[in-house]
């Protein structure tokens, strides 16, 4: 079953100028799968299309086996989480725990249930000593963290990610694209993440990309990376363990690309156990 | 900014800090009712006394609260000199050539210095021992039965604890953007008129577009996350009166009666 | 001219119970027409410290030199103003400091705060344009409909116009794809090199500090933690990790083959080399 599928999606916010140009594809669930871009390429746009935060000049979105519409939305919202670029502006809640309990009180969850819910899912993004911290005592990272504890406390099919990372410092970069795995290695969620961070996108299962509105390329990171030219074209770049994984194979050192670092470091030294 | 006591809340372990924001937010009403009652100075003794009582059993101390007025003192200072030149009735007091303070601008003066100074720490100890969260529940608790009349008390309170939520970032907003401006060689403090008034828009502008930018996204988050202001909420955060709650609203209604009494009657 | 820092200590809110020691003592020369790095964990004084070089802020104790300016202890805004001129700082997401209504004006804004009439600073504005690779149609248009990488141009031209001697830029390429981050850096880099303009990177991109930089100076809980030449501080990257360093795909690949037993030398810092190194090791004892 497909947790998303999207066909024929064109949109426009002046009614003139259309921003994403009758593009389909679709997500199968529990995958996680990666949109990369550069800046203005729609891809964000397409986030606020999956939920219904934008209206959709033509064309449809079906979320598990639901097509999108005005009665739906709120159904289909508590289905799928979004976590947004700036840690700031999604912090809703005076607290920890008043963030993560606003999504809970919207869809009417009862409030003795509340406590036992919010510790589980903040224990689970490893927040559980921060409750009662405020925003303006967390960094970025765990800020974005917090958010995607309130994502969880939903129990959401779907979870997009509309470029977390990109305001973060490394460690906190790393800290969501670490989370982001270990979801994904739990199997039940299917993971949308936006992104122009190519280490991450290397991580992913399937890759889209997505310029000036169109699908451009679509595929498994290793087949993306290939074409190294058209990307260039679209202003990405490829990550630096397949620049050197590329070098390697060029020496005749490796008969493979690979896009990680860690699939670089085992195929060299495979080859020196042989030797 | 740092230094600001006004409306402050103070992370101290207190009995007033557990109690119910609804009976707190109920007491200050009474007291500013009895504040503003003309009781004269027995009035304001038991007012006094209540106030003193409240700032122990809060375990602020008095300095705190006086610190709090600290923002008040130039308006007062303001009041005491205009009281001078304008109240001529009463006994003169002193006599400088032609000009003479008399009784009544002291009078008037120390009364209005003094209902300020309760308003002043009464909200103090309230804002003090009492999460801002916990405050905008209790004002929409306390709203829910005009819900009837079209009061959207959830709304507001909504709105309330945004706002709240919003300041300290807007804070650091309105600073980063006065370095970038200052490092343009916007002076605020130096210079004409004029140029004071384009560095005062340098810095407006930028902030209102922020912010405004924020709401936006902020908009966008709640939304995501299943926000409708017309459809009922359940709320994490519930609130429970315990017995010390309604033995403070007792004793505030009795303050505010002796107040009505003294006035209406002595 | 280099930047002389000698025991600069700054604490916010001194006397209060609020009071926080940003800054204890730091020794520091900024070499003159190079590009320096400033690294360190969010809270480690980076911010505060370069705040300084322009007089945004005053030190609470010792003192610094900067273009030719002494800064110390209880100076006024005045006695400083005119060193926002030599030393531009470009904060992060200088974008939200656009005001006006036409870009123009916006990045005349700078010049005539200090004095330069506005036919004077409309001809900068047009001259300045063309290097932050923005054409005249510009001029005339609204700040604030253009994308996000125009805005952080036009508000970088508007620190430009200045000319400043020393610039300052904290993430300058936060938030922009790796394409627009890189155009961003060779901006600068073209300033420090055609226009020997000395530049200070405040950044958390290791990849950025170890292709643009000359010079590393690592700032820890309001310390210095580490100064050097960049190749230096590369050179031995077990450290970087402990504190928090996320070091560039090189350094990561190095560490990774050391630990698995391949003898790579401290001083190799790029792929080729790296390369070349590992190819003796494995083919040898083909």
């Amino acid at each position: 079953m497909n947790a998303i599928e999207v066909s024929n999606l064109t949109f426009s916010y002046d009614g003139q100028v259309d921003v994403i140009k009758d593009i389909s594809f679709s997500i199968e669930k529990g995958n996680y799968v990666t949109i990369v871009g550069h800046n203005g390429s729609g891809k964000s746009t397409v986030a606020k299309l999956l939920i219904g935060l934008l209206e959709a000049k033509n064309g449809k979105v079906v979320i598990m086996g639901q097509e999108l519409n005005e009665k739906n939305v709120y159904d289909i919202r508590s289905n799928v989480g979004i976590v947004f670029q700036n840690p700031d502006n999604q912090f809703i809640g005076s607290t920890v725990a008043d963030d993560i309990a606003f999504g809970l009180e919207n869809h009417c969850i009862p409030q003795e249930d509340m406590q036992t819910i919010i510790e589980d899912v903040a224990s689970r993004v490893n927040m559980q000593d921060f409750l009662n911290s405020e925003p303006t005592r967390l960094s970025g990272g765990q800020k974005q963290r917090v958010a995607i504890a309130g994502i969880l406390a939903m129990e959401p099919d779907i979870i997009i990610f509309d470029e977390s990372t990109s305001m973060l410092d490394p460690q906190g970069k790393a800290s969501i694209n670490r989370q982001i795995q270990k979801l994904h290695d739990e199997k039940n969620i299917t993971i949308l993440s936006i992104t122009h961070d190519m280490e991450e996108v290397a991580q992913s299962e399937h890759v889209i990309v997505l310029n000036k509105g169109r699908i451009a390329m679509e595929g498994s990171p290793k087949d993306i990376f290939k074409e190294e030219k058209k990307l260039k074209e679209m202003k990405l770049e490829l990550p630096f363990a397949l620049e050197f994984s590329k070098k390697c194979k060029e020496e005749g050192l490796i008969k493979e690309e690979v896009c990680t670092l860690e699939e670089v470091v085992e195929q060299l030294c495979q080859l020196k156990s042989i030797s | 900014m740092n230094n600001f006591a006004l409306g402050r809340y103070l992370p101290l372990d207190s009995v007033v800090h557990k109690m119910d924001p609804r009976s707190k937010i109920m007491i200050m009403l009474f007291m500013m009712i009895s504040v503003f009652v003309p009781a004269g100075v027995y009035g304001y003794a038991i007012i006094a006394l209540f106030v003193i009582l409240a700032l122990v059993l809060s375990k602020l101390s008095i300095g705190y609260a006086l610190k709090a007025m600290k923002p008040m003192l130039f308006m007062m200072g303001f009041l005491f000199v205009i009281n001078l030149l304008v109240i001529k009735t009463g006994t003169p007091l002193i006599k400088i050539g032609w000009f003479s303070i008399y009784s009544d601008a002291i009078y008037q003066t120390l009364y209005v210095v003094v209902r300020l100074l309760f308003m002043v720490v009464i909200t103090t100890i309230l804002t003090a021992t009492t999460k801002p969260l916990d405050l905008t529940l209790g004002i929409e608790k306390l709203l829910k039965p005009f819900e009837k009349i079209g009061i959207p008390a959830h709304i507001i309170a909504m709105m309330i604890s945004i706002a709240l939520r919003f300041i300290p970032t807007l804070i650091e907003e309105t600073q980063r953007i006065m370095n970038a401006q200052a490092s343009r060689g916007v002076d605020l403090e130096n210079g004409t008129l004029k140029e004071k008034i384009s560095a005062l828009l340098s810095l407006i502008v930028p902030l209102f577009v922020s912010a405004f930018e924020r709401a936006d996204q902020l908009a966008n988050a709640m939304e995501a996350r299943g926000y409708n202001p017309n459809k009922t909420r359940t709320r994490y955060k519930v609130l429970k009166m315990q017995a010390i709650d309604y033995v403070a609203m007792l004793i505030s209604v009795l303050v505010m009666a002796a107040c009505f009494g003294i006035w209406l009657y002595v | 001219m280099s930047i002389e820092i000698h025991q600069l200590e700054h604490t916010y809110n001194a006397g209060t119970s609020f009071a926080h020691a940003a800054l204890k003592g730091i020794d520091l020369t900024i070499p003159e027409g190079k590009v320096t790095a400033i690294i360190g964990q969010t809270g480690s004084g980076k911010s505060t410290l370069v705040q300084h070089l322009n007089g945004l802020l005053i030190p609470t104790a010792g003192s610094l030199e900067v273009c030719g300016f002494h800064i110390q202890p209880l100076l006024k805004i005045k006695d400083v103003k005119k060193l926002r001129k030599e030393v531009g700082l470009v904060f992060q997401f200088p974008e939200y400091q656009l005001f006006e209504e036409t870009i123009e004006k916006d990045i005349a804004f700078g010049p005539k705060n200090f004095g330069v009439s506005e036919q004077e600073a409309n001809a900068l504005v047009k001259k300045i344009l063309p290097l932050v690779g923005l054409d005249e149609s510009f001029l005339v248009r609204s700040p604030f409909e253009l994308s996000g990488g125009q805005k952080r141009r036009v508000a970088i031209a508007g620190i430009l116009i200045l000319d400043p001697k020393v610039l300052v830029l904290d993430e300058p390429a936060a938030g922009l794809d790796p394409q627009g981050a890189k155009e961003m850096m060779s901006l600068f880099m073209r300033l420090n090199r055609e226009e020997g303009k000395t530049v200070l990177l405040v950044s958390h991109d290791m990849e950025h500090v170890m292709k643009y930089c000359d010079h590393v100076i690592v700032l820890d809980h309001g310390k210095v933690l580490h100064e050097s030449d960049v190749a230096t501080f590369f050179e031995h990257p077990e450290w970087m990790v402990n504190i928090g360093i996320n070091p560039p795909g090189i350094i990561r690949l190095k560490l990774e083959l050391r630990k698995k037993g391949f003898t790579i030398p401290d001083e190799i810092l790029d792929a080729d080399s790296l390369l070349e190194c590992i190819k003796g090791q494995v083919k040898n004892h083909e």
